[in-house]
């Protein structure tokens, strides 16, 4: 294996991720900061910029594989916002549930508001639902939560064609624990903000 | 050749379990009206599972040591596989085997001219000859089948291929011995499921794979990166219809997997509308599934290739999962129309619509009709008390049920094998969903070692 000779230009990289990772991550902070301060337990991520830059720099797979795939990063336009956190609180539903609660329709109407701040957002609201019950019937009911919630934001003058309804069911849970508070978590509408 | 995965057959006698089960089923079933429950009142009568060759009630097999045409490493070691997997392929199908203790007690087998005496002597009735050998480059099987008592020959084949993978034989001759019965065999026959084995943290998703009926062989079908799920088989055996997410709203898509193509979106939803619970008819010419398109979910059936479209529900409640009767003529399928999640009947027209799970539990989805015509029940998912979930059949003419697994974790997404003999279904044990087999009569469970992560949704095909 010739070692040395490919870690001369791995330094490299990893000074020019570096630069790369600094300017992104400056840019992502507001995204970062707003990461469900509610729930603990994230660890590794929503720490702050800094220390995620510090623990990106030393893990070598991530920069392994950035510098292998001979790629650099960008940001994705319109994906600033897709991920967990975001400018949009979650709403949650009871189990077995699409009903929309006081608490979710005060958290859509704050919704409505800032959206129409951000008159070119556009918003995939994402039903999900708790790991109990068959794929099936919670794709159905992950469907009627999202569409639940685009019915509201609609009713309070916020333009459909804004809105996409998406179910993701069972299949892509927040919590992974087999407890009532992950149960809680995971039966949610998101909403993914793009422009 | 890849590196196959034993698979781990853990078997148990649950007799006493299912016992306990089905009375606290019928109890539930009786609900009030009984009184006083009955213990060992109907346990139902199920038809003995036992294999029939010429009128004989399950004759003992004898499966000795397959017999290498030539001395080199290559033929042995064909022939050793052959021997394990051919021998395994039988048990499964429930045949019955003279003991392997006192095969190696009488002279070996003269593959050429076996000496019936010995084997009538240790209690054989059926006397199963192997003999392979690799030369050429091509592997060579050859098998016979006698009737011991006359030694008159009932099977003889003769099967040539590439070497590399020595199981694909066994599986053949297997199927082709059970031609003997009255059942079809299943050795040839694969399982598709879905995995997170190939997810990562940055970018989690589920792909479809395809195994060998007995967990060896796994390999993926689908390489998106995306949310794959739901796949069932196309009953030609050449195509998998699934759910994907790869164009942002769950979809059905259709794998051809021998060409190594899809299409998408197969129902043609349009914007927002997702689909997903795609179910062949028997025939393979017709496809139901479950869309949103007309506000809340429905069950609409389409030809194959998604053609004409006709909605056969039409209630705002959600009505999804279906799945044919074996004629292609009936479609059960879930709904909550009354509240919670509960197995309906239709004719395939949407017309005649009537409940199939009554007052057994709370939670009643995911049908899975028995394909085998004489077998006339459902097999599916069941919330029988609050908690977790577990697979049970519904007898069609007498509606009782029977319950296939309890006290495994959860279980679910139960699916049929062609011949209607065994389940197959996913079950969560220790924070870890694995691809679980059971007989009809829920026994024999066994958790198929697929793979890494976990697996789930599978589908038996042909």
């Amino acid at each position: 294996m010739p070692f040395p000779i490919a870690r001369l230009p791995l330094t490299f990289l990893v000074l020019a991720l570096a630069l790369t990772l600094g300017a992104s991550c400056t840019k992502r902070t507001p995204a970062l900061a707003s990461a469900h301060p509610g729930e603990g337990g994230a660890g590794a991520e929503g720490d702050g910029a800094a220390q995620a830059r510090t623990q990106q720099l030393q893990e070598g797979p991530d920069v392994r594989a950035i510098g292998g795939e001979g790629a650099s990063g960008s940001d994705i336009p319109g994906g600033a916002f897709t991920g967990e956190g975001g400018p949009l609180a979650d709403i949650h539903f009871e189990l077995d549930s699409a009903a929309l609660s006081d608490g979710a329709r005060s958290t859509l109407e704050k919704h409505a508001l800032w959206l129409q701040g951000q008159r070119g957002a556009r918003v995939t609201i994402e039903g999900h639902c708790d790991e109990r019950g068959t794929t099936e019937y919670n794709l159905a009911l992950g469907e009627q939560r999202a569409r639940a919630a685009r019915d509201y934001l609609v009713s309070l003058g916020v333009g459909q064609d804004r809105l996409r309804v998406v179910s993701f069911g069972k299949e892509r849970p927040l919590a992974t624990g087999g407890d009532e508070s992950s149960y809680a978590q995971n039966r949610r509408a998101h909403f993914a903000v793009g422009r | 050749m890849a590196k196959n995965h034993a698979p781990s057959r853990r078997s148990s006698s649950r007799r006493s379990d299912l016992a306990a089960a089905l009375v606290a089923v019928a109890s539930i079933a009786l609900g009030a009206a009984t009184a006083a429950p009955r213990p060992q009142a109907q346990e139902p009568q199920l038809p003995a599972d036992r294999i029939v060759i010429g009128g004989m009630q399950a004759p003992k097999f004898a499966v000795p040591d397959c017999v290498p045409k030539r001395p080199d490493e290559a033929s042995q070691a064909a022939c050793r596989t052959i021997t394990q997997v051919l021998r395994a392929d039988l048990r499964f199908e429930n045949l019955s085997f003279v003991q392997e203790s006192l095969i190696s007690a009488i002279p070996p087998l003269n593959p050429q001219a076996p000496k019936f005496e010995d084997w009538k002597g240790i209690g054989a009735n059926i006397l199963v000859v192997t003999q392979a050998e690799v030369a050429n480059g091509e592997l060579v099987t050859e098998v016979r089948v006698h009737f011991v008592d006359n030694g008159q020959s009932m099977l003889q084949r003769r099967y040539s291929g590439k070497p590399d993978n020595p199981r694909t034989f066994a599986h053949a001759a297997s199927d082709d011995i059970m031609t003997l019965t009255q059942y079809k065999g299943v050795a040839k026959t694969r399982i598709t499921f879905v995995s997170d084995r190939d997810s990562s943290k940055e970018r989690p998703s589920k792909e479809l794979y395809i195994v060998d009926y007995d967990g060896f062989n796994p390999r993926r079908v689908t390489v998106n990166g995306s949310l794959n799920i739901l796949p069932t088989w196309r009953p030609d055996g050449a195509a998998i219809a699934y759910v994907s997410y790869r164009q942002g709203s769950p979809q059905i898509f259709l794998a051809k997997i021998f060409e190594g193509q899809s299409v998408a979106n197969l129902s043609g939803e349009k914007g927002d509308g997702q689909a997903f619970s795609p179910a062949f008819s028997p025939d393979g010419k017709s496809l139901a599934f479950a869309s949103n398109r007309a506000g809340s979910t429905d069950i609409f059936v389409a030809g194959a290739d998604g053609s004409s479209p006709r909605r056969l529900t039409t209630t705002q409640a959600k009505d999804t999962a279906p799945c044919f009767s074996p004629t292609g003529q009936e479609i059960a399928f879930t709904s909550d129309r009354t509240g919670t999640p509960q197995l309906w009947l239709m004719d395939a027209d949407g017309l005649n619509v009537r409940r199939l799970s009554v007052g057994s539990g709370n939670y009643n989805d995911g049908c899975a009709w028995n394909p085998a015509k004489q077998y006339s029940e459902v097999a599916y998912t069941a919330r029988l008390e609050a908690g977790g979930f577990d697979i049970a059949i519904v007898d069609l003419a007498t509606r009782q049920v029977r319950q296939i697994t309890e006290g495994r974790g959860s279980c679910e997404y139960p699916s049929w094998a062609p011949n209607g003999r065994h389940l197959v279904f996913s079950c969560q044990r220790n924070k870890r969903w694995e691809i679980t087999i059971a007989d009809r009569d829920g026994r024999s469970l066994q958790t198929l070692a697929t793979g890494p992560g976990n697996n789930v949704q599978p589908d038996w095909g042909p």
